[in-house]
């Protein structure tokens, strides 16, 4: 057991109005800031709570927030907050098991086949994708999960578009990588 | 195009992030190229693989729970008289250009206005389409059940489809602090919010009309509850539509009901 992150926002510093606001344009991302969270973090008590402690960070600036895309706002928000948690070591012993000789892809330059990739099952997947450094992971998930356009990628990750391509093809490089030699292991 | 920038442009192709021109481009090679459909068919696989085995998440009730309380503990004012949450409600709504009370009126005026304003502000949020409905239903029988241990209260659901004000549903708001009913009905393209809550037993008064942003507020008092109307409806229908409403209400408190 241990404790959650606490709140430590004032109380009764927005008008009802914004409070208003902030319901209706950022709450309806609650899941995806947590997706973000989840593949960001590696458990779950470390996602509520980065999650939550975004969230709360959120609503404390959101007087501050003029923009029209509130979901890219609130997941730079999650994206940063993961961020500062994983370089502070503030986050739990990793739970997702990781075979550092199964997931080298020491399988040389040859393509992988798609009928390999076909095969991956959840585990090797999930594994796959945790395995990813982290600025690899983000644009992976905020692509393929979550269906961002590069530009809001960038935004998010404060990158140039160039660089959202390139860290995509070389994350998805590796993915296919990992998951055909976790079949190859297999057959 | 060579299969070198075929290959470069590969991931923006399965993004759709490359202008229409280079889509045309990579779309012929792709027919042509063999090894570069084998590559592309890859790419496919992988996003399959990820879109069945790492999908979107759901945020656990815990974390909406706590983020929602958050919300509620910035409304509260400070210094607040702890009442029940529908009893300063009520109390407020019975100041808003209807009948000043024993009630300290500066203090109660503000809240007054915060309750015009997050009443309105429910009404325009379940606009923009993030909470319109909780329960879908033109059916009052339907609607009415659906708020059975939501709320300490009933809320009176009427069906005025025959009158032109078609009934679409319920949704629970959180208002001033407090869970309230908004049943919503509909005229033409229009949206109107009925807010109600109980009110204290005394005297009825009202309808009394506010104007904010182009939308009509219309507020009374019947016996048992507080009434909050609120459209961007036409004064003249929306004022006929609350007739109906208070005609259905005194008919449902007439002993022999109905
Ligand atoms: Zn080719």
């Amino acid at each position: 057991m241990r404790e959650r992150a606490h709140s430590t926002i004032a109380e009764g510093t927005l008008a009802p109005s914004e409070l208003a606001r902030f319901e209706a344009l950022v709450l309806p991302h609650l899941d995806a800031a947590y997706t973000l969270a989840r593949y960001l973090m590696d458990n779950d008590d470390d996602a509520h709570d980065v999650a939550q402690e975004a969230l709360l960070r959120a609503l404390k600036y959101f007087d501050g927030f003029r923009g029209d895309d509130a979901r890219a706002w609130v997941l730079a928000i999650v994206r940063n907050a993961c961020h500062t948690w994983q370089r502070t070591g503030r986050s739990h012993p990793v739970a997702v098991e990781f075979n550092e000789e199964l997931h080298s892809g020491a399988v040389g330059d040859e393509h992988p086949e798609a009928a390999l990739l076909r095969a991956a099952d959840r585990e090797a997947v999930r594994g796959a994708v945790a395995a990813l450094p982290l600025e690899f992971r983000e644009v992976i998930i905020l692509r393929e999960v979550q269906g961002l356009s590069y530009k809001e990628i960038g935004e998010i990750a404060e990158i140039p578009v160039g660089t959202v391509m390139s860290r995509l093809s070389r994350a998805r490089r590796r993915l296919a990588r990992a998951l055909s030699s976790v079949a190859r292991e297999r057959s | 195009m060579t299969c070198k920038d075929f290959e470069a442009q590969l991931d923006a192709y399965i993004d759709n992030e490359l202008p229409p021109a280079v889509v045309g481009e990579m779309t012929e090679h792709l027919d042509a190229c063999a090894a570069c459909a084998r590559s592309h068919e890859r790419q496919l696989a992988l996003r399959r693989a990820l879109t069945q085995h790492a999908p979107a998440l759901q945020a656990p009730p815990g974390l909406r729970a706590s983020i929602r309380q958050a919300i509620r503990a910035q409304i509260r004012p400070a210094a607040t008289p702890r009442l029940p949450e529908w009893r300063w409600l009520a109390a407020a709504a019975v100041l808003v250009g209807v009948v000043a009370g024993t009630w300290r009126v500066a203090t109660t005026r503000a809240r007054a206005e915060a309750l015009t304003d997050a009443l309105l502000a429910s009404h325009v949020r379940s606009l923009l389409g993030s909470h319109l409905l909780d329960v879908a239903s033109s059916d009052q029988h339907t609607v009415k059940p659906w708020f059975n241990g939501k709320l300490d209260y009933s809320p009176s659901v009427y069906d005025l489809a025959g009158r032109g004000y078609p009934l679409l549903g319920g949704r629970l708001d959180y208002v001033a602090n407090g869970a309230v009913a908004a049943l919503v009905y509909g005229r033409r393209q229009h949206v109107i919010s009925v807010f109600l809550w109980p009110a204290e037993r005394g005297p009825t008064a009202g309808p009394a009309t506010v104007t904010r942003q182009g939308y009509h507020m219309l507020h009374w008092i019947a016996p048992d509850y507080a009434y909050w109307v609120v459209s961007d409806l036409g004064s003249t229908e929306l004022r006929e539509f609350t007739q109906l409403l208070q005609r259905a209400d005194s008919a449902a408190a007439r002993p022999d009901g109905r």
